[in-house]
């Protein structure tokens, strides 16, 4: 019996149990979240997937929340998003600088408190146990995926700590990657580092890159824009990594978030 | 075909109906505020005696075996609950006739009975069984049938028993009866008695155009209804259905735990959205009220929750997991002894999907989500953001999130300077020359302001108690390791600085 027909016997004998037993899953290439930011997405081969899980650190002012708002922009002018908000950093201001639309953009925001406690049902239970800003984050993020039906979701964990945000149980990112494959959601994580490693299917790192002096020359100095670089530590499904002999080597890219008043001013003016 | 029931003195038989004992006694139904009343309603043996409707209760006082009763709403409501109760057996189609004079208003109901004959037999039988019924319920009623409405209707306040008008016949039968039986206005009834015309037959015989020009279309109706030929279209009355959509249970034992609740809960619901799909209908809110145990001769208390789906479901199971959420969230403070469901119906939502639809989590499901992180986190942490119209720094408000709907806003153009805030804003050890700031301290670290942007002064709401005044610096502080864009400010009154942000 030649290989080819013993591999056909079982597969037909295993069929009810395993479909396909010996046939290699076939994975539709993702669809993809443009960040609206040519250098990013050109880097990306067209943005983030959707139905991933995409990881962007970087340490305070590296430009991951304006990456994130960018992304999140085209995602919400027609779709639900949510941003689960670890230490309730966003600037809604910014946001909708950003393009965001604040309609369809589903905040929340974490409280070191928990909700006032009552002589309630599950107090007399003894059930009551205080959240963490970080497990509330963990529980609602956890809701948002399993709900379905949100383009994106969120989670902001730019200021924990990173000896904090490393704690966080490798199972959590694993449900979560799951979930978002299931319900086609693109999960974002903002983190200082990484810490879902191989759960997330795009792994970027950001820095803040020096630029020159603001508005040299000038009067009053102007903060007019900020300049960040972008590099890809990990991106699932672009190479067979079998055939792989040493480590991806990915490019970075440098990009620049203006400040609203940087655009509207005319050269040689201080405008804010 | 049409049956008309009407109850002569509705208001006096209403309020003898359960007290037999007065019915055979003249009797005065007072209305009014002590002691100014006045006899609002009499029966038949009053007005023998000589009462009239109107007097005051000392001119009622001054007749001899005159039972003096106040007048009842309630009891008015259930004696035409009764008698349409009555009525509803022969045809679900029927109409209350509002009447001029207060005192008849609610005792004359018009039915339809076309079609029903096959099933309770022939008009006059149909009146006939019909008037014995309300009569076992404790109301003298007249019955009258006919092919007219109204012409129904003016039988049975003028003629006594059972009538019933053959086709054609109607003019014939109504027009010995009196001007009374029309229901006239004052005016008209004056006007049409300085004219010597007291019967039906005498208004029926006027002309149509010379009686329009005197009396105006009221008059060319009149004509109609004396003659038995005024057209109404039958409006029927439907008792309102949400009050039937109510559920009550008293418990035998005090329950402090929701588990046992939500299975009595879950029974409740389910018959109340039976009720409400019977009828094609959705369940829109539900609002229980839970009695609350209390000590001995303390008041009742009783703790009420409202939930409100964002769109009306039929899902039973949907309604159960908000009200149990509800309730873990805002728990009642005592032990339950009773529980009351109260549902408002709705037409179901219907929504046409399409391909190329918003992505957005169901209306059902996100209801549900929503309640579960409103638990988790609070009432007030969470929603869609919505900006203030101010120059204050951090304005906004948080409104109820919604489903997703598309945007029309054009594109910001490139990307942007994105400012994460510090809630609240972080004091700050701020060294400074020539009023520039130079070292940083927070965080137990110390930063060098490599560079500087401002004073960018801002101020807003002086004409208030809110007033507030900052200067806002953007800076690049920079330790050993890295460089960090803050926006620091200074308040001027108090003289403290703080982080208000930082640039990422």
């Amino acid at each position: 019996m030649t290989s080819a027909a013993l591999r056909l016997q079982l597969e037909n004998h295993l069929a009810l149990r395993v479909p396909a037993a010996f046939s290699r899953k076939v994975c539709d290439a993702p669809e993809l979240m443009p960040s609206g930011i040519c250098g990013v997405d050109e880097l990306l081969g067209g943005g983030i997937p959707r139905g991933g899980f995409t990881e962007i650190v970087g340490p305070a002012s590296s430009g991951r929340t304006a990456l994130t708002l960018s992304i999140i922009a085209r995602a919400s002018r027609e779709n639900a998003c949510a941003w689960v908000d670890v230490y309730d950093a966003l600037d809604p201001e910014s946001a909708a600088a950003c393009g965001v639309n604040l309609n369809n953009l589903l905040w929340l925001r974490m409280k070191e408190k928990p909700a006032a406690v009552r002589q309630s049902f599950a107090a007399r239970k003894g059930e009551q146990k205080p959240w963490t800003r970080l497990d509330q984050a963990l529980k609602a993020t956890d809701l948002l995926l399993q709900a379905g039906g949100f383009c994106a979701v969120v989670l902001d964990m730019s200021d924990v700590r990173p000896q904090d945000a490393v704690r966080v149980p490798l199972a959590s990112w694993y449900r979560f990657r799951l979930a978002t494959a299931q319900a086609r959601t693109a999960l974002i994580l903002l983190a200082q580092t990484g810490c879902a490693q191989s759960s997330a299917s795009l792994a970027l790192r950001c820095a803040h890159e020096k630029s020159e002096a603001w508005s040299a020359g000038e009067q009053v100095a102007l903060f007019g824009n900020a300049r960040h670089s972008v590099t890809v530590d990990r991106k699932r499904g672009e190479e067979n990594i079998f055939a792989r002999k040493k480590a991806p080597q990915f490019a970075s890219v440098v990009w620049t978030g203006e400040t609203l008043w940087a655009q509207n001013a005319q050269p040689g003016q201080s405008a804010r | 075909m049409y049956v008309c029931i009407h109850a002569p003195d509705f208001a006096a038989q209403a309020a003898v109906r359960l007290r037999p004992e007065l019915r055979r006694r003249p009797i005065a139904v007072l209305d009014g505020e002590p002691p100014l009343e006045k006899v609002f309603a009499i029966n038949l043996f009053a007005r023998r005696a000589g009462l009239a409707i109107g007097m005051s209760r000392l001119q009622v006082e001054s007749f001899d075996g005159v039972a003096s009763l106040q007048r009842s709403k309630e009891l008015e409501q259930s004696a035409q609950s009764a008698m349409l109760d009555c009525a509803a057996e022969f045809s679900p189609r029927m109409e209350i006739i509002q009447a001029q004079q207060a005192e008849q208003c609610g005792g004359t109901a018009v039915l339809d009975i076309a079609g029903s004959d096959r099933l309770f037999g022939a008009t006059g039988e149909i009146a006939e069984t019909l008037r014995k019924k309300i009569s076992l319920h404790g109301l003298l009623a007249h019955v009258a049938a006919s092919n007219n409405l109204y012409a129904s209707v003016c039988a049975a306040r003028g003629l006594s028993g059972t009538t019933d008008i053959p086709f054609g016949q109607e003019a014939a039968t109504l027009g010995p009866l009196t001007l009374d039986v029309l229901d006239l206005s004052a005016e008209a009834a004056s006007t049409l008695h300085l004219w010597g015309v007291h019967t039906c037959a005498l208004l029926a015989a006027l002309p149509e155009k010379e009686l329009v020009s005197r009396l105006g279309q009221e008059g060319k109706r009149l004509r109609q209804l004396a003659r038995g030929e005024y057209q109404h279209l039958l409006v029927p009355v439907e008792a309102e259905f949400d009050s039937a959509l109510v559920q009550k249970l008293e418990l035998e034992d005090p329950v402090e735990t929701l588990e046992p609740l939500l299975f009595l809960l879950s029974r409740m619901l389910n018959g109340l959205m039976r009720c409400a799909v019977d009828r094609a209908r959705a369940i829109a809110s539900v609002q229980v009220t839970l009695r609350l145990q209390t000590e001995l001769n303390a008041s009742p208390r009783s703790h009420q929750r409202t939930i409100r789906p964002a769109l009306p479901t039929q899902d039973v199971s949907a309604l159960l997991k908000l009200l149990q959420l509800d309730l873990e969230t805002y728990p009642p403070d005592a032990a339950i002894i009773g529980l009351e469901l109260r549902a408002i119906s709705a037409r179901p939502h219907r929504a046409q999907h399409g391909m190329f639809m918003p992505q957005a989590p169901e209306p059902g499901r996100l209801e549900v989500l929503l309640a579960r992180l409103r638990k988790l986190l609070g009432e007030d942490r969470l929603g869609a953001p919505q900006l203030l119209d101010t120059h204050k720094p951090d304005s906004f408000r948080m409104e109820q999130y919604g489903s997703a709907k598309a945007s029309t806003a054009t594109e910001a153009a490139g990307a942007k300077a994105v400012l994460r805030m510090c809630r609240p804003p972080v004091a700050i050890r701020v060294d400074t020359a020539q009023n520039i700031p130079q070292t940083i301290w927070f965080d137990g670290q110390r930063f060098s302001a490599t560079r500087h942007a401002g004073p960018w002064r801002r101020s807003g709401e002086w004409w208030s108690l809110d007033n507030w005044c900052r200067e806002e610096w953007d800076v690049a502080l920079a330790d050993q390791k890295a460089e960090m864009l803050c926006r620091i400010a200074h308040d001027p009154a108090s003289g403290t600085w703080y982080l208000q942000g930082t640039y990422d």
